[in-house]
C-alpha cells in the first residue's frame, strides 16, 4: 500500500503523520523540537517507522511545512515544501469541509484563515510581535509554577477571572507579578491569562476579519481547554477542536505530497544519516548575508541564504 | 561664492520621489552628482548606529546612505519638505531631515531647499534658491528647473500609461502599496517584489496611480486626510482594489502616518484581498516569504485540491 509522510516542523513541537491513499491518518508523531529540528526529525521518524513496522506501507512522497521546512525538505528529501497557512487549510478541509474559520495559535505563530466553499479568502498572522502566543502562555507558567499543560483545568476552576494585561509580554509579567503580590487566586490568574490570550488574539491578529462558525481552533494552544472557553464566551459561538488538531499541517503537507505529481520512494535509512548545518557570512559584497549549509555525511547537500549570485555555494 | 564640484545625493526617502527632477535639473546646469549605492546591510548597520532607535527604518537607511556618501563628494543635497498643500502636511522626517542631518555631521556641507506650500514657499521658488547655492542665476535655474519638470511629466506620464496596460494584463495582479522609498528599496520592497516576480505576477505600484485620481479616491475612506503622502496611497488603494487580485501593503516599523492609513485600509477593504506587511531591521526574509508564498497561494486558489 502507498503512504505519504507529512512533517510540520515547528518553533515549539515537530509533529509527523502518514496518510493512505484515502487521506487516512496510519501513524503519527508529536514530539517537542526543543531548539533542534534535525534531531527532533530523527525522533519522530523512528517513532513512525515503529508504529509500521508490522504494516506493509511503501511511503512514496514527503512534504514539510512550519519554520523549518526548508532545512528539513532538503534533508528528508522532500517532494513538497509548502507554508503553514496553505498546509493547514489543506489539512483541515479533509477532515471538516465546511469549515469557515480556523483559529491557530501555536508557539511563536498564530494566525486567522478565513474560507468559504473550501477556498483560503483571506488570512493573517502575527506581524511583529508574539505576545498571546504559546510561548506567552510557558513563560508565564514558569513564573507561576504550574505546568504549562495543567494550565486548561486550573482555568476551569476560576470563578473570577482576574483582568491581565496582556498586550505585551514584557508589561503582562509586571501586571501579573503585583495580582500575585495583591493576594489574588492562582486559578484566577491563570483564567485571566488564557482569557487575555483570547482577547488578545482577537484584537491583533483577527482585527477588522468577520469569524463565522463552524469555528476549528488548532495549534498547541488549542489543547488549552481555558483557551478555548475563554473564546467561546467572547465569540459567543461553539468552538471546535479536534484530538488531531495539532497534526493539522503534518496532515496537510502529506495531502500536498500526495498531489505533487512528482513521486519518489522514501526510505527510513535517512535518519541514520548525519546531518550538520553550518551558517557562514558571505564577504563578497557589503550586504553580508548569512548563509546556511547543510552537510549530509560531511557532504554538501544544499545551500541558501544568499541575496545574489556572489554568495552561491557549489553543491 | 563656492562653486561646488560634486553634489551627493543621497538614494533613500526622497529621492525615490523626485529621481526624475533632480537628476535632470542637474544635469541641464551641468552640476556633477553622484548617487549612493543601492541599500545592503552595511548602510543599514552605519545608519541604524548613528540613529535613535526610534526613528522608522528608511530613516535609519537614509542616514546610512548619507555616511556612504560623505566622503566621496563635496556636498549633500538634502531638501526640506514641509506641505506640498495650502491644508496638508507631509511626515514630519521630510520636516526634519535637514536639521538632523546636520546636527548629525556638523562638518558636513549641505545644499538643501524648501517646500512649504502653506507658507507660499513653492517648488519653483525652492529651486531658485538651489541654484543660487550652486552659483547659477535666476534664469538660468528657472529654464533648468522647467526642463526638468517637463521630463518629470513624461516620465511620470508614461509610468501612469503602463500601470493602467498592466491591469489588462492576464497574469495575476497585486497592487505593492507604499512609499516608493520603501518599494524600491533593495533590502524593503525588493525582496517582496523580486519573489512576486518570480512567481509570474503582475506588479502595480501604488506611485503609479494616474495623478487625476490622487485627490478623487481617498474620499470614498475619509473625507479628509492630513497626510499628502498617504492620502494618495488611499486614492491608489481606492482605485485599484477592484482592479486587482490582491493588495500587499508595505510599511517600515514604526511609521505614525502608516499606521493611521493601513488601519482605515483594514477596515474599508471589504473583499479584496490585503496582506499588511511590516519591515523592521529583519535579518533574514523567511518570514517575509512565508506570507507571500501563502498570499499568491490564496489569490491563484488552485492548491486546494
Amino acid at each position: 500500500m502507498n503512504g505519504y509522510l507529512g512533517v510540520d516542523i515547528g518553533s515549539i513541537s515537530t509533529k509527523a503523520v502518514v496518510i493512505d491513499d484515502n487521506k487516512k491518518i496510519i501513524a503519527s508523531s508529536y514530539i517537542w523540537t526543543e531548539g533542534n529540528p534535525i534531531k527532533a526529525v530523527k525522533k519522530v521518524l523512528n517513532n513512525i517507522k515503529e508504529q509500521l513496522e508490522d504494516k506493509n506501507i511503501c511511503i512514496i512522497g514527503v512534504g514539510t511545512t512550519g519554520s523549518a521546512r526548508k532545512l528539513i525538505g532538503t534533508m528528508i528529501g522532500a517532494n513538497s515544501i509548502k507554508n503553514e497557512i496553505t498546509a493547514h487549510a489543506i489539512g483541515t478541509l479533509s477532515l471538516h469541509k465546511n469549515v469557515r474559520t480556523i483559529i491557530e495559535i501555536g508557539g511563536q505563530d498564530s494566525k486567522i484563515i478565513l474560507l468559504e466553499d473550501g477556498i483560503v479568502t483571506d488570512y493573517a498572522m502575527n506581524t511583529l510581535c508574539a505576545a498571546g502566543t504559546g510561548s506567552f502562555l510557558s513563560s508565564q507558567s514558569k513564573r507561576l509554577g504550574v505546568n504549562v499543560e495543567d494550565f486548561g483545568t486550573i482555568a476551569l476552576e476560576s470563578k473570577h477571572p482576574t483582568n491581565v494585561a496582556a498586550r505585551c509580554t514584557v508589561f503582562a509579567e509586571s501586571d501579573l507579578v503585583h495580582k500575585i503580590q495583591m493576594g489574588y487566586k492562582k486559578e484566577d490568574i491563570i483564567a485571566g491569562l488564557c482569557y487575555s490570550v483570547a482577547s488578545n488574539y482577537l484584537n491583533n491578529v483577527a482585527k477588522g476579519k468577520k469569524i463565522k462558525s463552524p469555528i476549528i481552533f488548532q495549534g498547541g494552544v488549542s489543547k488549552n481547554i481555558g483557551v478555548k472557553k475563554a473564546f467561546e464566551q467572547i465569540l459567543k459561538e461553539k468552538i471546535i477542536t479536534d484530538e488531531n488538531g495539532h497534526l493539522m499541517g503534518a496532515l496537510g503537507s502529506a495531502i500536498l505530497s500526495m498531489n505533487n505529481k512528482l513521486k519518489e520512494p522514501f526510505s527510513f535509512k535517512i535518519s541514520d544519516s548525519n546531518f550538520e548545518t553550518n551558517a557562514q557570512e558571505c564577504n563578497k559584497c557589503p550586504n553580508h548575508c548569512e548563509i546556511i549549509i547543510v552537510k549530509k555525511d560531511g557532504k554538501k547537500l544544499d545551500a541558501w541564504g544568499n541575496r545574489c549570485d556572489n554568495g552561491k555555494i557549489a553543491t | 561664492m563656492i562653486i561646488i564640484l560634486t553634489v551627493g545625493i543621497p538614494r533613500g526617502l526622497l529621492y525615490y520621489r523626485y529621481e526624475t527632477l533632480w537628476k535632470e535639473f542637474f544635469n541641464n546646469l551641468n552640476v556633477k552628482y553622484i548617487i549612493s549605492d543601492n541599500s545592503n546591510f552595511k548602510i543599514l548597520k552605519d545608519g541604524k548606529n548613528k540613529c535613535i532607535d526610534e526613528a522608522c527604518l528608511s530613516l535609519k537607511l537614509f542616514i546610512g546612505h548619507v555616511i556612504s556618501l560623505k566622503d566621496k563628494c563635496d556636498c549633500i543635497f538634502i531638501p526640506r519638505i514641509y506641505s506640498l498643500e495650502k491644508t496638508e502636511q507631509v511626515c514630519t522626517n521630510f520636516n526634519c531631515l535637514y536639521d538632523l542631518i546636520h546636527n548629525l555631521f556638523p562638518d558636513l556641507k549641505i545644499i538643501n531647499y524648501n517646500i512649504d506650500v502653506k507658507r507660499k514657499n513653492t517648488e519653483i521658488k525652492a529651486f531658485i534658491n538651489l541654484g543660487k547655492q550652486l552659483g547659477f542665476n535666476k534664469k538660468d535655474t528657472i529654464k533648468a528647473y522647467k526642463m526638468a519638470k517637463e521630463k518629470e511629466n513624461i516620465k511620470q506620464t508614461y509610468i501612469q500609461n503602463s500601470a493602467e496596460h498592466k491591469l489588462s494584463s492576464n497574469k495575476k495582479k497585486i497592487l505593492l502599496l507604499g512609499h516608493p522609498y520603501n518599494l524600491n528599496d533593495n533590502l524593503i520592497g525588493k525582496t517582496v517584489s523580486n519573489y512576486l516576480s518570480k512567481n509570474n505576477i503582475e506588479i502595480i505600484y501604488s506611485y503609479e496611480l494616474p495623478k487625476k485620481y490622487i485627490n478623487e479616491y481617498y474620499k470614498k475612506i475619509s473625507p479628509k486626510v492630513h497626510w499628502t503622502m498617504n492620502k494618495e496611497l488611499l486614492s491608489a488603494f481606492m482605485y485599484y482594489k477592484d482592479k486587482v487580485d490582491g493588495v500587499i501593503v508595505l510599511t517600515a516599523f514604526p511609521c505614525g502616518p502608516d499606521s493611521l492609513t493601513n488601519e482605515m485600509i483594514l477596515r474599508k477593504k471589504g473583499k479584496s484581498k490585503v496582506l499588511l506587511l511590516t519591515f523592521e531591521e529583519l535579518s533574514s526574509d523567511v518570514a517575509v516569504i512565508t506570507r507571500l508564498e501563502s498570499f499568491i497561494d490564496m489569490i491563484e486558489g488552485c492548491v486546494y485540491a
